[in-house]
């Protein structure tokens, strides 16, 4: 298919200083569709920056963000969520005092537009799709549970699922196995895999789990102080002497 | 759900047998819980289920009386007619000065609220020609179908305010009602998954000041008279005082909350002028004692009993069985 070798994600010359620390400087980043890649680099790389700037959180300084040709630079949250971008956070980002049957349907009645229904009983509504995703994501057994006293493994379990809740085009999660047991972790990305494969969901991780990362990634970004320092396969990166220097070598 | 219809049904008989009951005096009383339990359970559309505190409510019920107040008085317009128009009126009202207020969240929309209220104050207060500035306006009497005697209008007014929380109840279940949840847990999270959340809390401040607009209306005819009070600061933080003592987290909290409110206030005040001392008072206890209201005092001494009320356990059937 000539589709799949589309350019969904492409960014250039992205940068975000706070205050006089630069934080992202020139990044270009291009991503194909149905890829499966991660962006590694040290704690304060600039990871969740990167995350941060696509999907509205802070606002871009300078360069353009196009995602399915359209530039979608510093648009708000809400419609760059609308356009195909669906976010797990790092740490767990959920309702809190909804139940884990109640955060999930909320997210999937967002994504069929049925949140200005001020009429319809919620309880009936999105039955199936609320099941459906929860067993996907191996919450079936909580459902009930109210999602703040979930452990934490649950907790990013309810965050990935709210993120697929969207019916995204792409997915970002930023360290989705942070807070798993090492089952769980496997689980977890087996089944992002799965969904890689199955529906062709393009999808773009950061991860500190050497595992995680040359278990699951075919391409490989190593961000270092702001700045992409290297690119390519995980074989490619594995041998690159800078990537080796600038973080790799800390770990391998 | 059975348990809660059920519930609705019994407190709806209930309030209308006890006229037969009790004296005029107390009719009264039972009216003006009505009336401010309508606009208490409009408050908690913004405070419990949105998450942010409104302490310029009144100036939405205060543009309700007044619609209803100006109309019949000076246009002799039927009160069954006023109603939906106090309605409108709160409404195109919240329209504008919540555009602002849902810009800004915590302590600054308290603010932000409390100014506009204050602002609406100042405007009914100083403009004597339209509005009888600090003399209010007079004479506003209930139609002649329901006579001068206390009962038929305490019956009226069960019924109005009947349709209107049981409206309030439906937004609270509806998708629109769970998006309001998932503001007030994760403002951050709901723009994550699509929601422009500025838009939302705008819709939901116009819902709250329609019904805050309603029982507002039925002030007027009830009390004869409306007057630039009705929409001050201190009047905004009625509701305030009745959802944090009835329990924010239940949909019957604020109603609760007027309950034992204005019933206090008729007690204390039959042989003391010191009801604000000693609502301080029973404020203060609240806050310490119980934070989470009294129905969250009963939640927690008879969780069996609460569940049972208000189905809270309810998520059951949402797949657990198909009906």
């Amino acid at each position: 298919m000539n589709d799949a070798d589309a350019t969904l994600l492409e960014i250039s010359g992205l940068s975000k200083s706070f205050g006089k620390y630069s934080v992202l400087a020139d990044v270009n980043y291009r991503l194909r569709k149905g890829e499966i890649a991660a962006i590694i680099g040290p704690n304060g790389a600039g990871k969740t920056t990167f995350f941060n700037l696509i999907t509205g959180y802070h606002r871009v300084d300078s360069g353009t963000v196009r995602f399915q040709g359209r530039d979608i630079t510093n648009w708000p949250r809400h419609r760059i969520a609308r356009a195909g971008i669906s976010r797990a956070f790092q740490v767990s980002n959920i309702y809190p005092r909804l139940t884990t049957y109640e955060n999930v349907r909320q997210a999937i009645l967002a994504q069929e537009k049925k949140t200005l229904d001020i009429i319809t009983r919620a309880g009936g509504l999105a039955k199936q799709d609320t099941l459906e995703l929860l067993k996907l994501t191996g919450l079936l057994s909580n459902r009930d549970t109210v999602a703040g006293i979930l452990s934490q493994g649950d907790k990013k379990k309810l965050e990935l699922a709210l993120a697929l809740a969207g019916k995204p085009e792409m997915l970002l999660l930023d360290e989705p196995t942070a807070g798993m047991s090492s089952e769980e972790t496997h689980e977890t990305m087996e089944m992002v895999k799965r969904l890689n494969a199955q529906i062709g969901l393009t999808i773009l991780f950061t991860e500190h789990d050497i595992s995680v990362i040359f278990g699951y990634a075919r391409k490989l970004s190593v961000l270092y102080q702001g700045t992409l320092i290297a690119e390519g396969t995980p074989e490619e990166v594995r041998k690159n002497e800078e990537a080796q220097r600038c973080y790799l070598g800390e770990e391998v | 759900m059975k348990n809660k219809t059920l519930l609705a049904a019994a407190l709806f008989l209930f309030a209308a047998v006890l006229p037969l009951i009790v004296t005029e005096f107390w009719v009264h009383v039972l009216t003006e819980i009505l009336i401010l339990g309508l606009f208490a359970a409009s408050f908690n559309m913004i405070f419990g289920y949105m998450g942010q505190l409104s302490f310029g409510h009144a100036a939405y019920y205060g543009v309700g009386a007044y619609t209803t107040g100006l109309l019949m008085v000076k246009a002799n317009v039927p009160l069954l007619v006023c109603l939906p128009l106090s309605m409108l009126s709160a409404g195109l009202c919240a329209a504008v000065l919540g555009y602002f207020c849902v810009k800004l969240r915590g302590i600054y929309f308290a603010i932000l609220t409390m100014a506009f209220g204050q602002l609406v104050y100042y405007i009914i207060f100083q403009w004597y020609s339209f509005t009888g500035g600090d003399n209010g306006l007079q004479g506003i009497v209930p139609p002649e179908f329901l006579g001068k005697a206390a009962n038929p209008y305490y019956f009226f007014t069960l019924i109005v305010v009947a349709i209107g929380m049981t409206a309030l109840w439906i937004i609270s279940e509806s998708p629109f009602g769970y998006t309001m949840r998932a503001i007030r847990d994760n403002a951050e999270r709901t723009e994550f998954i699509g929601i422009n959340v500025q838009r939302y809390m705008h819709l939901n401040f116009i819902i709250a000041a329609v019904f805050a607009g309603l029982a507002g209306a039925l002030w007027g005819p009830f009390n004869r008279s409306v007057a630039p009070d009705l929409t001050n600061w201190q009047h905004s933080g009625m509701p305030v005082f009745m959802t944090v003592m009835g329990g924010p987290f239940s949909f019957l909290g604020p109603l609760v909350g007027s309950t034992i409110y204005t019933l206090l206030m008729a007690f204390v005040t039959s042989f003391t002028e010191y009801w604000p001392l000693v609502s301080g008072v029973i404020i203060i206890l609240v806050v310490l004692l119980m934070p989470g209201g009294f129905l969250g005092l009963l939640n927690e001494k008879f969780p069996f009993l609460m569940q049972k009320l208000s189905g809270a356990k309810e998520t059951d059937e949402q797949g657990r069985q198909e009906p």
